[in-house]
């Protein structure tokens, strides 16, 4: 879509969507300050209830940005929706690639929860538990993050708009840790640090301020939790504070649930 | 001739370099460890401060007296200011007609590294080696070597990790510095070892150091040398390690390991990168950057449709290996200056020494290596692409097309070799020269990802970026006078399709040519006119199969080793293969149980590249660059590794 490129005239047309989610992510779009009046110039918004007045939820669309997991059966109907109208989907945030921090109902018994809070649990229209996009529908990206980094979202579509692969490389926190030159907090403090098997992207925040990552945005390609967790039990950690430090803004992620569920007891 | 010089002109020493217009970095706290970051005055050194290590551990510790050098190396390296993490490389006009790219230089001020070991200034030889010892010289890396000012130290006392007298680089500094320093109580032993050394030490308010001051430094030195506790057998260790490639201990380790990229990224010496465009979201501006990568992620070796080292262990044997063993093929020395940061700063504290050790002690056969080449060099920066338009563009079928450009002044690319091809703000790819002469030069392209899709979807008159031609080509005029057998799988013709071209030429050097060529539909034939021009060369024979046929196809139908089984294949002739990894795989089995010598044997290799120069470390094929030693391969030469899992 570069002009140096096959011509595509018209300009992307874009949507943004929320399914369960604190709508903490498409905030950071709207906090794209510098970038965001370029973005409006470059892509057609055709829906984004956040920001604008112009609701179009029926597309089409060439690409739309989906944030939020799936806990309702509504919700659901309208992913698929959403998917039949786009051409490219891309999620965004832990709670579309992973489920979020709601997935954590997940473990326990979603049931019983409702029964406490509310008088006619029945009449909720919730699904078992709290899944992410991919579960349901195909993705085409998933932008992690809880919430998803500026950056990340801003170079997802500037390199949509060439045609180039995002540079979104899906390494370990620890090498963004290295490049920005932080000191180890494993190896100097003796502290737990999701670093080694989380996905990159947020740039070593927790890290470069003195404490061990969360994992937020969730497992990298090829984690080897087992051995972090063998570690941390080596650090001195309990079964059940592993368990927890694999369950957070992306428990519900293969790999981590995994791990946590292996330190469950 | 040594000075002495009292410790607390250090501050005098770094006012100088400052005054010169150097930047000035060297070691100071931060964050409970000793960084190396910039100096304003000597009150950020680390006086009286020590580090205390082990596997996985690193703790600040007070010293009982004032030493500004009494620890060892902390997190950081050099590198990090001589190689940035992350570094632009060309900047790129877009436009529709005339983009451009232009090298991006570095205009910061000159470095004065204040405090380099010993092990590190090895590590810094070894590094301009890799950047400056190739066929292209990294110009960015250059500029900065050649302003910069070597302040070394010299141990005294050895940390717990450290093997530099294994490793034979330390703890004595020697080769290229312009100060050396011996830390001795509250003075410093000084020599020079350049012009500018010299004239810096002449403005300094030193005096001379008598003898037995000289002595005192050098009998220091040798107390260290020999209270090194750790040690690392290196006698014959690229061969014992490369016969133990199946060693059991390399599960256990990747039981351990996290792939997690620490010990590579602290690794002085380890010099992996990516290259990638940036753009913004409004048109205007991009650019080319390369960033610090590392052998432990999954994008370092991965292709189109392959992963070469799919799992933690075949990542941590590259490391294991590339440090130990192949890296003295590449560079002509050890990649390990045996600093010990490796074992500091990984997380779980696993220990290269001991690592190596007891791979190295395994029953496997010594493999010896190749012995290390040396490349002409060339001219230019090889990573800045030059524009060529395209002057036609021809489908070949539903997803490759072929591109002919023009070719740039005086280009003059061998059989075989390849291009890297741009266009602004989405990178670029490696392709082969599947043509060339006359001004012009062509490429057969296979849209399979994002660059490929854009390239393919180019129109006549557009502008690619091209660098090139790179690599080593066919060995085409070692056939000549005899029967030369040319196997291709899919895409893999494009490769060959010029060599064919020359034979078609000159029929009477190349009187028995065979062309075995294995598609999967009759769809996906490329070159379908020119190969029924090539069947009716008298001298030429070209077969064609299809793993699956259709109703319109009459000719064979099963995979190209089949058609070998047929075909004539004389134990003389010479073979050249190019196509699928696991399609040669099997023609190469063939080729064996056929009776053709290895040596007769030429294969062409894909792998992951990004600079295509031979210094961003992607290509590696054991103790090879896939970029710069091939793509071409004689067989025998890369029997060992071909097909194992990790290459
Ligand atoms: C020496 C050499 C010669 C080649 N010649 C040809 C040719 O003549 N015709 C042809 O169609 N293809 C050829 N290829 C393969 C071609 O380079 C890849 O198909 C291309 O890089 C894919 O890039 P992409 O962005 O379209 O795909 P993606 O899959 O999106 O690739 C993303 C990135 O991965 C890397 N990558 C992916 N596949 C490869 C690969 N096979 N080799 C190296 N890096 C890769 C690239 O750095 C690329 O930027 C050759 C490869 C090599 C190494
Ligand atoms: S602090 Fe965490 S993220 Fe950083 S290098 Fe250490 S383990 Fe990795
Ligand atoms: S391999 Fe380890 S010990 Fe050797 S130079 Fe690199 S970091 Fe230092
Ligand atoms: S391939 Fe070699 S140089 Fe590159 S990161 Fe791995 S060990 Fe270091
Ligand atoms: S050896 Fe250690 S530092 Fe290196 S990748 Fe494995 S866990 Fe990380
Ligand atoms: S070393 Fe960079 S591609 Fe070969």
């Amino acid at each position: 879509m570069d002009s140096s490129n096959p011509v595509h005239a018209r300009r992307p047309r874009l949507g943004v969507f929320k399914l369960a989610s604190c709508d903490g992510c498409q905030l950071t779009l709207l906090d794209c300050e510098d970038e965001l009046l370029a973005v409006a110039q470059a892509v057609d918004i055709v829906h984004f209830p956040e920001a604008s007045s112009s609701l179009m939820p029926e597309g089409p669309f060439d690409v739309v940005l989906v944030e939020g997991s799936l806990s309702t059966s509504e919700q659901l109907e309208q992913l698929h929706r959403i998917r039949k109208n786009a051409r490219a989907l891309v999620t965004i945030g832990a709670c579309a690639t992973a489920g979020g921090i709601q997935a954590l109902r997940n473990f326990a018994d979603h049931a019983e929860f409702a029964r406490a809070v509310y008088a006619r649990p029945d009449m909720l229209p919730i699904l078992a538990k709290s899944t992410p996009v991919a579960e349901h529908v195909s993705v085409d990206f998933e932008l992690r993050g809880c919430p998803i980094d500026k950056r990340q979202l801003i170079e997802l579509i500037a390199a949509m708009l060439v045609g180039r692969a995002p540079v979104i490389p899906n390494e370990s926190v620890c090498m963004e840790c290295k490049r920005r030159g932080a000191v180890c907090v494993v190896v100097t403090k003796n502290q737990a640090c999701l670093g080694p098997v989380t996905h990159a992207g947020c740039g070593a925040i927790c890290p470069a301020f003195a404490r061990g990552c969360y994992g937020c945005f969730g497992p990298r390609e090829r984690p080897n939790t087992r051995a972090l967790a063998q570690h941390m039990r080596a650090q001195g950690l309990t079964g059940r504070e592993i368990a927890r430090s694999f369950r957070l803004f992306t428990a519900y992620a293969p790999e981590f649930r995994e791990e946590s569920e292996r330190h469950e007891s | 001739m040594a000075e002495r010089l009292n410790s607390e002109h250090l501050d005098d020493l770094i006012a100088l370099m400052r005054g010169d217009g150097y930047r000035v970095i060297g070691p100071t706290i931060r964050d409970e460890a000793i960084v190396y970051d910039e100096l304003r005055s000597a009150a950020d050194l680390p006086w009286g401060f020590t580090d205390q290590q082990g596997p996985g551990r690193y703790r600040l510790q007070r010293r009982p007296d004032r030493a500004a050098f009494g620890y060892v190396v902390g997190p950081h390296s050099w590198k990090r200011f001589l190689f940035p993490p992350r570094e632009q490389l060309v900047r790129i006009r877009r436009g529709s007609d005339s983009p451009q790219w232009t090298a991006a230089t570095d205009d910061g001020p000159g470095l004065a590294l204040l405090g380099v070991r010993a092990c590190e200034l090895a590590a810094i030889a070894i590094q301009d080696r890799v950047f400056m010892g190739g066929p292209f010289v990294d110009g960015r890396y250059r500029v900065r070597r050649e302003r910069c000012l070597i302040i070394a130290v010299n141990c005294t006392e050895a940390g717990e990790l450290c093997f530099c007298d294994s490793m034979d680089t330390g703890p004595e500094v020697q080769g290229d510095y312009d100060l050396r320093m011996t830390e001795l109580g509250t003075e410093l032993v000084l020599d020079a070892g350049s012009a500018r050394g010299r004239e810096l030490l002449e403005r300094l308010p030193s005096r001379p150091a008598e003898d037995s001051v000289a002595d005192r430094a050098q009998a220091a030195i040798e107390r260290c040398r020999r209270s090194m506790g750790r040690r690392l057998d290196t006698r014959d260790l690229p061969a014992r390690l490369m016969g133990n490639l199946d060693h059991p201990r390399y599960q256990d380790v990747a039981d351990r390991c996290l792939a997690c990229g620490n010990c590579t990224s602290v690794c002085p010496t380890c010099f992996c990168f990516t290259i990638s465009d940036t753009s913004g979201v409004t048109d205007g501006e991009a650019g080319r950057e390369r960033s610090w990568d590392s052998c432990f992620g999954a994008e370092h070796s991965t292709i189109h449709g392959a992963q070469f080292r799919p799992d933690v262990r075949s990542r941590y044997q590259q490391w294991l290996t590339h440090k130990l063993a192949t890296w003295t093929a590449q560079f002509g020395t050890s990649g390990c200056v045996g600093c010990g940061r490796c074992i500091a700063w990984c997380p779980v504290g696993i220990d290269l020494t001991v690592e190596a050790s007891t791979i190295a002690a395994g029953a496997g056969d010594p493999v010896p290596l190749p012995p290390v080449q040396s490349y002409a060099p060339r001219a230019g920066d090889g990573l800045v692409p030059v524009p060529a338009r395209v002057l036609e563009v021809h489908r070949e079928t539903h997803d490759v097309v072929n591109l002919v450009l023009q070719a740039p002044a005086g280009y003059a690319p061998e059989h075989g070799q390849f291009n890297m091809l741009s266009l602004p703000a989405i990178g670029d790819v490696p392709m082969s020269i599947s043509g060339s002469g006359d001004g012009v030069l062509e490429h057969t392209l296979r849209s399979v990802g994002n660059a490929t899709r854009a390239l393919a979807g180019l129109r006549e008159g557009a502008v690619v970026g091209l660098r090139g031609p790179f690599g080593k080509p066919w060995p085409l005029e070692q056939a000549v006078g005899r029967h030369l057998v040319l196997i291709a799988g899919g895409i893999g013709l494009a490769p060959l399709r010029s060599a064919v071209r020359e034979t078609v030429q000159r029929p009477k050097d190349f009187p028995n040519v065979r062309i075995l060529y294995g598609t999967r539909s009759p769809d996906d034939i490329i070159y379908d006119r020119e190969l029924l021009g090539w069947i009716q060369a008298s001298h030429l024979r070209a077969h064609v199969t299809v793993d699956r046929g259709d109703r319109s196809w009459s000719g064979n139908i099963g995979v190209v080793t089949k058609l070998m089984r047929r075909k004539h294949t004389p134990r003389s002739g010479l073979y050249f293969l190019c196509g699928p990894e696991i399609m040669m795989r099997y023609a190469l089995a063939e080729l064996d149980r056929l009776g053709i010598p290895a040596e007769h044997i030429y294969l062409s290799l894909e792998r992951n590249m990004k600079c295509a120069v031979g210094i961003c470390g992607r290509c590696q094929y054991g103790p090879h660059f896939v970029c710069k030693d091939g793509p071409v391969f004689r067989y025998d030469q890369i029997a060992s590794i071909f097909g194992k899992v990790g290459f």
